[in-house]
């Protein structure tokens, strides 16, 4: 993180990040009640706000209240997540360490990596269907990639002095990979968590757009089907917020684990 | 000046040659160190000192010859060795005294023997103060202490140390050989000090190997036979050091 040198005038730094947030809305509501964007198009700030205060106890016209629908993505998305952390994360980890485990797991891999995530869908809805496995498996196969990448380019970066101080104490393989590797490439798999959990919320949007009856998603999709662009804007600030929400978790996480780390400065 | 006194050997190479490649670095190199013997190494950089440390702690494997460690094939994983790097090799995820602890961790010191050692060390090097703090919080100086720590808490039987002050300033450098020697004193290992500065392998040596330019084998050896505390402006000091600058003039 580069500190940043410019300038700095309290009373315009606290000032202008809300000028600009309410300016926001002010602007968009404008547009729609001087009938600039028509109404057909877009729905007001104001007409979103109500939609969201009565979707919290209203499960018309799209079958389920808004936090039914908060929590199916959500549980989607963990479950999927979870599973390709508990699954690439230890596998990257082998393969930066362990020369068998490269040389078994590279391959396969190597293949499945370049297809975009969006590209299982069809096949995953085939497998498993509309319901919550189907999305899972969708979400696993697109968060397992960064997580195997970074965590195993963080065990490849590890300091050849550090590894060879701790062999020169007689180490075992085994004790160098979990004493040495492990905790130097923490800083990577946390941004390789990072990048999965976007990848991950922005697939699963996409799963539940195609083929859903419950979720985020799918509110977005019933919008359109209804031609009810609140419906659709409502269902677009739930997905960022919550996204955002998941994503400042991960990172109060990553900061207590890597404590020392960033103590010490050493943050990457 | 006649020989050393008779004493165990605890380190014998025996025609010691590395090659990487085509490039012949170490040839032929012999010698024995003694039990709790402090040999410096001297040698101008790029001849092979950081080598021959690896073959010793076989880190690389050598092209020819043998390294014995009480008669039997060195290995760090039986034998009781520790090294001090000339890089920064704290863990900057561990704090000092957890970094203190890791060579004894690794070697299955008892906790509350490993807890003994820590507080023990600690204070003979003054590191009590830092001891919940990260490596990257202390200055350049005190990581290497953190390293030289680490490798004395083992009991090592046998210390290797690659210039583990070369980056420091001078006057630090005098303070943390008395320190070093403060240790090797009272905790008795046998050490291998390499550095390519004359003054402080006669500062802290009992003896001194003299390297050639590469391809490397020993080119004299010099028996230092001063009282400790040691001066730079001691007659004898200052003989030795004669001796060893003509050794290398032509380095
Ligand atoms: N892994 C290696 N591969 C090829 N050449 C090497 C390797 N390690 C060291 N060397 C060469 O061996 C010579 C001795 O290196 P080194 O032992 O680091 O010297 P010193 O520690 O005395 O400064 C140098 O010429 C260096 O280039
Ligand atoms: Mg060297």
């Amino acid at each position: 993180m580069n500190p940043d040198t410019r300038l700095k005038d309290p009373l315009s730094l606290r000032v202008t990040p809300w000028i600009s947030f309410i300016g926001f809305f002010v602007v968009w509501q404008l547009l729609i009640d001087t009938g600039i964007v028509p109404r057909i198009l877009l729905a007001s700030p104001a007409e979103v706000g109500q939609l969201f205060i009565d979707k919290l106890t209203n499960p018309d016209p799209d079958g389920a209240v808004l936090l039914t629908h908060t929590m199916v993505s959500l549980l989607e998305a963990v479950l999927g997540y979870v599973l390709s952390l508990v699954i690439g994360i230890p596998l990257g980890l082998l393969m930066g360490w362990f020369v068998v485990a490269e040389g078994l797991a590279r391959p396969p891999f190597e293949m499945i990596r370049p297809i975009p995530p969006v590209a299982w869908i069809p096949l995953a809805i085939f497998w498993f269907g509309i319901g919550l496995t189907g999305k899972v498996f969708i979400i696993w196969a697109c968060g397992v990639v960064p997580c195997v990448i970074n965590a195993y380019t963080g065990v490849r970066m590890t300091s050849p002095t550090l590894i060879q101080m701790a062999r020169t104490y007689g180490a075992s393989d085994w004790q160098i990979f979990t004493k040495i590797c492990v905790p130097s490439a923490l800083p990577m798999v946390f941004g390789g968590l990072q990048i999965a959990l976007a990848l991950a919320w922005t697939t699963l949007v996409a799963a539940e757009l195609i083929a859903a009856n419950e979720g985020l998603g799918y509110l977005i999709t019933m919008g359109r089907r209804l031609l009810r662009p609140d419906m659709i804007v409502l269902g677009m600030i739930m997905v960022g917020l919550t996204g955002w929400i998941i994503g400042n978790i991960i990172d109060r996480i990553e900061r207590r684990l890597t404590a020392g780390l960033e103590r010490g400065g050493a943050a990457t | 000046m006649t020989g050393p006194p008779a004493r165990e050997v605890k380190v014998e190479v025996v025609g010691l040659t590395k090659k990487f490649g085509d490039l012949l670095v170490l040839n032929d190199v012999n010698f024995s160190v003694a039990k709790g013997e402090f040999l410096a190494i001297v040698g101008p950089t790029g001849c092979g000192k950081t080598t021959f440390l690896n073959l010793l702690s076989k880190l690389i494997p050598a092209s020819e010859g043998q390294i014995l460690i009480d008669g039997s094939e060195a290995d760090p994983k039986t034998h009781n060795l520790a090294f001090v790097f000339q890089e920064p090799s704290s863990l900057p995820w561990l704090t000092v005294s957890q970094n203190v602890e890791f060579g004894m961790l690794i070697k299955g010191v008892p906790p509350g023997e490993r807890e003994r050692r820590l507080r023990s060390i600690l204070d003979i090097v003054g590191l009590a103060d830092c001891a919940n703090l990260f490596p990257n919080q202390i200055s350049a100086s005190m990581e290497q202490r953190v390293a030289v720590s680490r490798a004395f808490a083992t009991n090592p039987d046998l210390l290797l140390m690659d210039e583990p002050y070369g980056q420091l300033d001078v006057k630090l450098r005098f303070y943390l050989e008395d320190e070093l020697l403060k240790l090797w004193r009272e905790l008795g290992a046998t050490v291998i000090f390499v550095t390519h500065n004359i003054e402080e392998a006669i500062y802290v040596a009992e003896r001194i190997l003299v390297l050639t330019n590469k391809p490397t084998s020993v080119k004299a050896e010099i028996h230092v036979d001063l009282p400790r505390p040691r001066s730079f402006i001691d007659e004898a000091f200052i003989d030795i050091r004669r001796q060893v600058t003509d050794l290398i003039r032509w380095w």
